[in-house]
């Protein structure tokens, strides 16, 4: 269906009102409410009726994208019902967005129907909103805790949930009898018997690739189905990494959850510092100065070229081991922008380095000369790759034709990035919705149409000479000017200030005892991150901490994909096809 | 039998043994260097001057490491794997001639433990039976990733073995003889010459499968089967089994040296014999870095590529060369 295919490079708001507009046509009595915020259309859906509405918008409206599944609790907010699930739908075709609001009927037993027959992708994010959320899912094929432990009791992301009911060892509660047993050593190993997990074969073969093992790029578990060399089925068990960054963004402020964003995808914390305060910007309604806006654009494309560095690298590492040179030799340019970054905010690989309203600090005077110097370097590297790589006829061997995932598919999994573009749908938020100013410049979108590995690997490549073609436009056009938002009340004032100015002094203190206030509303912003799109769906509640913050992870998402990707291929091919997925665990346990 | 010769031959057994070891140990050392370089890294400098030290830390680490052996393994086959693996891959040294007879207190020796007739079969017979420590080794261990190294072990060796005899074959055609000494002194013209070296990229390409360096390292293959085969070893135990794969790869660059490029002959040999030695660890060493450069630079063959590779490009071509070659020798 979708290759190559002409998309709309503006967000169709028209299209948008009209969707609902039909909307309200088709389904008079299961159309609650209809809300713009902020631009975007949000229409309520009574619980009853969603199967019917989501199958009318994927198939009439061509809503085929299902960007996120999510849920909130209400219970502060004092509203009826408690519970209401969020469905994010897109188009891929006509550039629309538009949310789904559901308010879930009974608040004891939280129920609603599940569209993964409508949008397969729908399960893992279905799966996560019953573990988290504790929202049963009508009809999922397999709903079961996810991100938690089997045997965890209850669901954290609710609002009534005790944050400090699991204890951390101090010495001022080190009595507490949680802790006899702590440093007590299990002697005897236990061998368990190993059970065949549900619906696979127990003529098969069964093993587990990972937690440890060198191929799942962080604590990944794959529980892989082998019939001789070749897989069956892969179930992925994720969750080893969660840390529960959506509940800690409730209970910190606006401002300190950026800091959070740069642990979730540690490969590219820009990308995902940017992706949060445009969230909280766009809440806000607030647009950062111009020099800050192209500031922006350069560190987000250094992270891609940076993020794709590591992604190709360690692409090559799953196929050729670790004797291969090419890994340091993306690590060498890497390391050029690493240093790029420590000299703007003083941290090389988490760096905080955007702030709501604007950047933490304009960037030193010998920042123009460091991305000159990547700008003039890259090139001939990425030439280099050329020759060792894509010419290469055991990398073609081992990479073309393997993992492939069509774009009706892709599409139908909800994958986004370069793992769509691979598959020949051109599919870009910084085209199509443009943001920080993207549209200022002038860039191709990378797509390829082998949809395999290799055409994964070849969008990246490409992907890092489009990058260098945009950073190059946005120095040499560089703005002259502040960096921050001109507001108080959002951006701290400067430390010189406090010392002379009243004003500013009070301003700070209110920034640091209240925090900065977000206006009531919710939004969803999405940006485009190496690895895909990345997410945010905000709620707040006026207060100046996030009401709910979803993230919604471009790895997380692309990686349920790889049972599809990888069915029927060798256990090589296997490897091959995470690789080439370019996940980081961070993200997808969160 | 007289004594003298028993005590020679012990004395040459030690120092090629000794030989082989040391070789082993410093060619870790020169494979982290290199592939440190070939990836922009310095590689180990710490232990001594120009960690030299280096082998000698990793011998007393892997000598007092705990010694761990998995319960679901059949203990007497694993504990013996790693011990068919070294000792196979040590006796198949036995028949190269390393040097020139020399002549010492009046005896005339020849630089070579045995100088067996059927010397290249003798080294085909060693690294066949070699195997057999990977293969058991893999199946002891009660691991599922070391069952499917051993798996791909026995696949890959009855691929391998089929072209790598078939080009044995047609160099024994060449040279008249299997006695490996025989090789060295081949005279050929110089058009057998090349016609011989021809055949080294294939038969360097066969090497890289029998030894399972990269790219044919499938058993082990670190990113599919964590280090396949020997994923359940520790300690000593895996030494023993790193120790093997080295002086395979030594044994494969020392049979190579001597059928490809006459083995310890060079310029003024007639004169002070024991040059010989020296210009056969040359050429030994120079392909041995043919092994590295190799490996820091391609990436792996898959499982099955390797099968239809061997099948279906080498065998074919190992044929031609023999037909080829078999008209050469008849004809010329």
């Amino acid at each position: 269906m979708a290759t190559l295919m002409e998309i709309s490079s503006q967000p169709d708001t028209a299209g948008e009102t009209e969707s609902v507009q039909r909307l309200q046509q088709q389904f008079p009595g299961a159309i609650l409410a209809t809300d713009n915020f902020r631009g975007q259309q949000a229409v309520t859906v009574k619980a009853e009726r969603l199967l019917d509405v989501a199958r009318f918008a994927r198939d009439a409206l061509k809503y085929d994208l299902l960007m996120d599944v999510t849920s909130y609790d209400r219970l502060q907010l004092g509203e009826e019902p408690r519970f209401v699930g969020v469905y994010e739908l897109h188009s891929v075709q006509h550039n629309r967005h538009l949310r789904l609001c559901v308010p879930v009927p009974d608040d004891k037993k939280p129920q609603l129907p599940s569209v993964t027959k409508i949008w397969p992708t729908a399960n893992w994010h279905e799966r996560e909103a019953y573990d988290l959320m504790g929202i049963r899912y009508k009809g999922h094929p397999d709903l079961k805790r996810i991100l938690m432990p089997d045997d965890w009791v209850g669901h954290p992301l609710r609002k009534d949930y005790d944050i400090n009911r699991e204890q951390v060892p101090f010495t001022v509660n080190w009595g507490d009898p949680e802790f006899e047993n702590m440093g007590q050593q299990i002697l005897e190993p236990i061998v368990p018997a190993m059970e065949i997990p549900d619906g696979m074969d127990h003529r098969h073969l069964v093993i587990n690739i990972g937690p440890q093992h060198p191929s799942t790029h962080g604590v990944l578990r794959l529980i892989t189905e082998l019939e001789g060399e070749k897989v069956v089925r892969v179930d992925p068990d994720l969750g080893y990494l969660h840390s529960g960054f959506e509940k800690q963004g409730e209970n910190v402020r606006w401002k300190d959850f950026a800091y959070y964003t740069d642990r979730m995808d540690y490969l590219s914390s820009m990308s995902n510092n940017l992706g949060y305060v445009l969230a909280v910007e766009r809440l806000l309604n607030i647009e950062v100065p111009p020099r800050a806006q192209a500031l922006r654009v350069i560190m987000a494309e250094l992270q891609r070229i940076a993020s794709h560095l590591v992604a190709l690298g360690t692409a090559v590492l799953d196929l050729s081991g670790t004797s291969m040179a090419f890994l340091m030799y993306a690590f060498r340019e890497r390391e050029l922008i690493t240093d790029i970054f420590e000299m703007v905010s003083g941290g090389r690989l988490t760096l905080s380095y955007m702030r709501i309203g604007g950047l933490a600090d304009d960037v030193p005077p010998a920042f123009d000369y460091k991305v000159r110097q990547v700008l003039e370097v890259m090139p001939s590297r990425i030439d280099e790759y050329d020759r060792m790589l894509t010419r290469s006829a055991i990398f073609r061997g081992r990479s073309v034709g393997i993992g492939v995932l069509p774009a009706a598919d892709a599409i139908a999994l909800g994958v986004t990035g370069p793992m769509l573009r691979a598959a020949g749908v051109p599919y870009d938020l910084r085209k199509l919705r443009p943001y920080c100013g993207y549209d200022q410049y002038d860039f191709d979108v990378v797509t390829e149409t082998g949809a395999d590995v290799y055409a994964r690997y070849l969008v990246r490549v490409n992907e890092m000479r489009q990058s260098l073609r945009i950073i190059q436009q946005a120095l040499d056009s560089l703005p002259e000017g502040p960096v921050n938002v001109d507001n108080p009340k959002i951006v701290p004032p400067r430390r010189e200030l406090l010392d002379q100015d009243m004003e500013a002094l009070i301003h700070h203190f209110k920034l640091w005892t209240e925090g900065m206030k977000v206006p009531a509303g919710s939004v969803y912003s999405a940006t485009e991150n190496p690895k895909g799109i990345l997410g945010f769906f905000l709620v707040s509640d006026g207060s100046a901490h996030p009401y709910r913050l979803r993230v919604r992870g471009p790895s997380f998402v692309n990686l349920q994909a790889l049972n599809e990707m990888a069915q029927g291929q060798y256990v090589a091919d296997l490897i091959a096809s995470l690789g080439s997925v370019d996940i980081v665990l961070g993200e997808v346990d969160r | 039998m007289d004594w003298t010769y028993l005590l020679i031959v012990t004395v040459k057994v030690i120092v090629v043994v000794v030989g082989l070891l040391g070789g082993f140990a410093y060619m870790t050392l020169v494979e982290r260097k290199v592939i440190g370089r070939f990836q922009l890294r310095i590689g180990p400098n710490q232990a001594g001057p120009y960690a030299l030290l280096q082998p000698i830390a990793d011998a007393i680490k892997a000598v007092f490491k705990e010694e761990i052996i998995v319960t679901h393994a059949n203990k007497v086959v694993y504990m013996l794997a790693p011990a068919i693996s070294v000792g196979f891959a040590l006796a198949a040294f036995a028949v190269i001639p390393f040097g020139p007879d020399i002549h010492l207190f009046g005896r005339t020796i020849p630089l070579q433990i045995a100088d067996v007739n059927i010397g290249l079969l003798y080294i085909l017979a060693m690294g066949g039976l070699g195997t057999y420590g990977l293969i058991l080794g893999g199946w002891s261990s009660g691991s599922n990733f070391s069952l499917l190294g051993a798996f791909r072990t026995t696949a890959q060796i009855i691929s391998y073995e089929l072209p790598m005899g078939i080009f044995v074959a047609s160099v024994v055609l060449g040279a008249g003889t299997l006695r490996l000494s025989g090789f060295v002194e081949a005279a050929r013209p110089w058009y057998m010459w090349i016609w011989l070296w021809l055949s080294f990229p294939f038969y360097f390409t066969v090497m890289l499968a029998e030894t399972n360096r990269s790219p044919f390292d499938l058993p082990e293959t670190e990113n599919e089967l964590i280090s396949g085969f020997q994923t359940e070893y520790g300690g000593i135990k895996f030494a023993l089994f790193f120790m093997a794969e080295y002086i395979n790869m030594i044994t494969a660059s020392a049979v190579m040296t001597t059928v490809f490029f006459g083995g310890w002959r060079g310029p003024f040999v007639a004169q002070w014999p024991l040059l010989g030695v020296v210009y056969f660890t040359i050429k030994t060493f120079i392909l041995l870095l043919l092994f590295l450069w190799v490996r820091a630079s391609f990436p792996r063959l898959r499982y099955d590529q390797l099968m239809s590779f061997a099948w279906k490009l080498m065998l074919p071509v190992s044929l031609i060369y023999l037909a080829i070659t078999a008209c050469l020798v008849v004809l010329v």
